[in-house]
């Protein structure tokens, strides 16, 4: 198969050979590799040879081919946004969508549009394209071995190609893609090629309220597969016996011949609490496993416990050790519309969370998850929505293990499309009813579900930001409701569509509303439990008035809560020439138009990760409930 | 001269009244509407006149829903009351008319009382006008009271804030204060802890863009430090300071340096002047800064400073 650069242009095609989504468990050798780093992991971190082109005309058409001459190629770090880097216009817009007022433009199957439009990115002027090289050599753990490539997050259209050979593309920026080398592999000098294209047909519903970067702007690992692998790992725990028990059903995706896996759990103070050995391929799935008197997991005790599986093969050697957390909580939408969890009625005492370091943008270390979790501890905040998109992949472990409350969502937002100067005005907004739309975002919901299925910390599903909402985001809701009873669905958008919300939320969910508003919905026999999935906007010197939303919480069970717009400002350090100071700056500071200007600064924390004078009110308004 | 009493020495100046003591002297002007000097131990404690402040820099949220905008009016009236009367009470005698050359031709420099009042009668320039009354008590241990009258009228928008201004010609170490922890705002000050507090220099919040900050509400006194003075014949540099303190009941204040103008015109911190000096505002009425969002939402009517009420508030400067 051959790259076709028209994909770009086409949001039906979103991934070419990209591996299915599965469970973010990891893997080792032995047991001793748990604390040292797996031997099946090679990280491609580092410095990478590139090249920038501002169009997709002028990118390097063979560069990935082995023959070809990259000696005035630069170099640039990976991760890294490539605009940080130095190429390409830094931009923060919120609403409308990046080209706006420089280039007319619509998303294709809109406006009674049965075709696609030809070049609409592919051959546009505002589409940089990034073209990366890296060499690599295998050592002796990944010769002769399946190999895979984990590119964790890219924005926001890739190409790979392998020695030559066209290996697959990928869309959805905020969700690992994983391709199989295994083909073209060879023990030595080893080229991979990727070319990174800023826009795609992915851009009408990636529009979120950010700086908008491009690049291969989180990790990227080789992987080893042992010959049998778990490749999926699904962990249902469920709560019985009046919240004193516990059952877990585990079953497992294996790749490889049939292999033996001998499961055992275990709490935090080794003490083994159940075994139990499957033989099989493919798919295995162990029986029921009953445990009493469990630990439940709650943001007050975020009890986990520890499941390990090895995997044996038939000559009885050990091929892989998958150890993974899981936690028992019970979350329940009952006849009095109100969730409870774990018998007790949930209030969200919660906050959005953009991933964001001054100095690097989205590129954010384990450093600064720790540092967030810990603010957000320190701050009596339990739950964070993973706006607008899925996290690195370690945040959902750190906040299982921190007893912080996710609304996990997903790659979704296209406000661009429905939402123009205030106004609302779906003339062409995606996914909609849109069949042609639909595949691409329902490809999101289930990347988000596969991936992060096993953290107890997920309590909500989102399926996505200010997006609008038509039977598109309605199958997103079922896709969910089909693979997941443990936990809810969130949706805001809906508010727009009425006639939908019998098929869209389990949540009446709604942004910046006045608390008189909530009050008049709340008194007017309501339908679903209310949540503020963003309030309190702390744009600045802001975050006056919280009094009257905890009131709400004492007057009305139906009212959860909800969560502070947002955890930190979007800003940048810069030189500034003319002070000779390090400054910080902000949406249009970089001479792009359209901007939104300082509105990407609405967080609890400055940029620089210091709290702002309001962080006092919110923990102790956080602290009552 | 020596003081041979414990009385203040009363100065009937052709342009200012002097008021003396063992420790201080402060000047009172005619021409400048107001307190022009406060010397305490050799040391200025004034830049400029205080002046009533009506203004605050915009915050995110006014931006927003528009409340500069409406209430642009005070803005200009921050900037530009003028002083239209001023009236003279020695030991509860008022002076009138003010003894100015050549009336104070009939004093000695041997004057002395155990009180002396001066009210500075502000005019506004907003449409329609109203007035804002200074009145500055200063009583023989050198004790300043300074009560100040907001005079309500309908018709005019609400008010960003009211205050009284105190520009002091070096900037600040520091200062001291009794009241609530961290920055307050009448709609967001439930979190914060009550105390003293010392800070170090003179902290401005720094949002991305800046804005209204530093408030501290509730505050029963604050101290601020200077070690600086711009007196070409001061050589020293050892700390000294000068208090605030309520009187009927807690006030708020901010002590930055800058004044609302300034920090109205930088869109970014690196754009503010040189901290050069200390500007003390001691406020009678806030307006808190919402948060229901930020491109419309007003901010909830009890932290509103209607116009139409009169505003009333007092303190004591002392040493």
């Amino acid at each position: 198969m051959q790259a076709d650069l028209k994909w770009l242009d086409d949001p039906e095609v979103f991934r070419v050979n990209q591996l299915p989504a599965h469970s973010d468990h990891h893997y080792y050798h032995d047991t001793d590799e748990l604390t040292s780093g797996s031997r099946f992991v090679k990280s491609l971190n580092g410095t990478w040879r590139f090249n920038f082109a501002k169009t997709p005309a002028e990118r390097p058409l063979d560069f990935f081919k082995t023959d070809f001459d990259s000696r005035n190629f630069d170099t640039i770090q990976v991760p890294g946004h490539i605009e940080l880097a130095g190429y390409g216009q830094i931009q923060y817009i919120n609403t409308l969508y990046p080209w706006e007022g420089q280039i007319f433009r619509r998303p294709p199957y809109t406006l009674n549009s049965d075709q696609l439009e030809a070049g609409l990115f592919s051959d546009a002027t505002d589409n940089t394209v990034g073209s990366y090289l890296k060499t690599f050599d295998l050592n002796d753990t990944f010769k002769d071995q399946r190999v895979i490539i984990q590119f964790q997050g890219v924005e926001e259209a890739l190409y790979v190609w392998l020695n030559g050979h066209f290996v697959g593309y990928a869309e959805d920026s905020f969700t690992p893609s994983e391709f199989d080398l295994t083909p073209y592999l060879q023990d030595t000098d080893n080229l991979l090629a990727v070319r990174v294209y800023k826009r795609s047909t992915a851009a009408f519903i990636e529009d979120q309220d950010m700086f908008r970067f491009s690049g291969i702007f989180r990790d990227v690992n080789l992987m080893a597969l042992p010959a049998t692998h778990i490749v999926d790992l699904d962990i249902q725990p469920v709560v019985t016996n009046d919240y004193k028990d516990g059952i877990l059903n585990v079953s497992t995706k294996l790749s490889g011949p049939a292999a033996t896996l001998e499961l055992k759990v275990t709490d935090n103070d080794g003490s083994v609490l159940a075994t139990q050995t499957q033989t099989g391929a493919d798919q295995v799935t162990f029986d029921t496993l009953s445990m009493v008197d469990i630990e439940l997991w709650s943001p007050q005790a975020p009890n986990l416990y520890n499941l390990t599986i090895d995997v044996y093969s038939a000559d009885n050697q050990l091929l892989e050790v998958v150890p993974y957390q899981f936690g028992f909580r019970q979350v329940e939408l009952r006849d009095d519309k109100v969730i409870y969890v774990n018998n007790e009625r949930l209030i969200i005492n919660g906050v959005n969370r953009h991933e964001w370091n001054a100095r690097t943008g989205r590129v954010i270390t384990i450093a600064h998850m720790q540092a967030d979790v810990q603010t957000m501890l320190d701050n009596n905040i339990n739950a964070d929505r993973t706006c607008h998109y899925p996290d690195q992949l370690p945040w959902y472990s750190l906040c299982d293990q921190a007893g912080i409350y996710l609304m996990a969502e997903n790659n979704l937002e296209s406000h661009g499309s429905w939402q123009k100067m205030g106004a609302i005005e779906p003339s062409y907004n995606v996914p909609g009813d849109n069949p042609h739309w639909l595949e691409a975002v329902l490809d999101r919901a289930r990347s988000n579900y596969e991936w992060f299925k096993n953290h107890p910390s997920i309590i909500f599903w989102s399926l996505g930001n200010e997006s609008y909402a038509g039977e598109d985001i309605a199958a997103m809701n079922a896709f969910y409701k089909e693979h997941d009873d443990s936990r809810l669905v969130h949706y805001e958008g809906v508010v727009h569509t009425p006639e939908l919300k019998d098929r869209i939320s389990d949540v009446e969910s709604r942004m910046y509303e006045t608390p008189d508003n909530i009050a008049a919905y709340l008194d007017d026999n309501p339908a679903k439990p209310f949540i503020d999935c963003e309030y309190m906007h702390d744009m600045g010197n802001s975050l006056g008035g919280m009094s009257s939303y905890n009131d709400l919480i004492d007057k009305y069970p139906m009212y959860q809560g909800g969560f502070i717009w947002d955890f930190i400002d979007q800003a940048l350090f810069v030189h500034d020439s003319i002070s000779n100071q390090e400054v910080l700056r902000y949406g249009g500071d970089f001479d792009e138009r359209h901007s939104d200007y300082e509105f990407s600064g609405d967080g609890l924390l400055f940029a620089d990760r210091t709290p702002k004078p309001a962080m006092q009110e919110v923990k102790y308004y956080y602290g009552l409930h | 001269m020596a003081y041979t009493s414990n009385q203040l020495h009363v100065v009937y100046g052709d342009g200012s009244l002097g008021l003396g003591g063992t420790n201080f002297h402060y000047l009172f002007s005619y021409e400048r509407g107001g307190l022009e000097s406060l010397v305490v131990n050799s040391k200025e404690w004034l830049y400029r006149t205080p002046t009533p402040l009506f203004w605050r820099a915009t915050t995110d949220n006014d931006h927003g829903n528009g409340f500069s905008v409406k209430s642009a009016q005070w803005y200009a009236a921050d900037r530009f009351a003028t002083c239209q009367d001023i009236q003279l009470t020695v030991d509860d005698q008022v002076v009138s008319p003010l003894p100015i050359a050549p009336l104070n031709n009939r004093y000695t420099n041997h004057e002395v009382a155990d009180k002396v009042s001066l009210a500075y009668q502000f005019v506004t320039t907003t449409i329609p006008s109203t007035t804002v009354t200074i009145t500055y008590t200063v009583t023989s241990d050198g004790m300043i009271n300074v009560a100040t009258h907001y005079a309500g009228q309908a018709d005019l928008p609400e008010l960003p804030a009211f205050g009284l201004r105190f520009v002091m010609p070096t900037a600040a170490t520091g200062f001291d204060y009794t009241g609530l922890s961290g920055e307050t705002y009448p709609d967001r000050m439930a979190g914060a802890t009550k105390g003293q507090f010392h800070v170090d220099g003179l902290p401005v919040t720094p949002y991305l863009v800046p804005q209204e900050c530093g408030m501290h509400m509730q505050a029963e006194a604050v101290t601020v430090t200077r070690s600086a003075t711009q007196n070409n014949a001061d050589r020293q540099n050892t700390p000294f300071s000068l208090s605030f303190s309520q009187v009927d009941g807690p006030f708020a204040f901010s002590c930055l340096p800058y004044t609302a103008a300034e920090l109205e015109n930088a869109t970014h911190m690196e754009e503010l002047p040189l901290e050069r000096r200390t500007v003390l505002s001691i406020y009678g009425a806030v307006r808190g800064v919402g948060g229901i969002d930020s491109w419309g939402a007003e901010v909830e009517k009890p932290y509103r400073i209607p116009a139409d009420k009169d505003i009333d508030f007092s303190f004591n400067i002392h040493f």
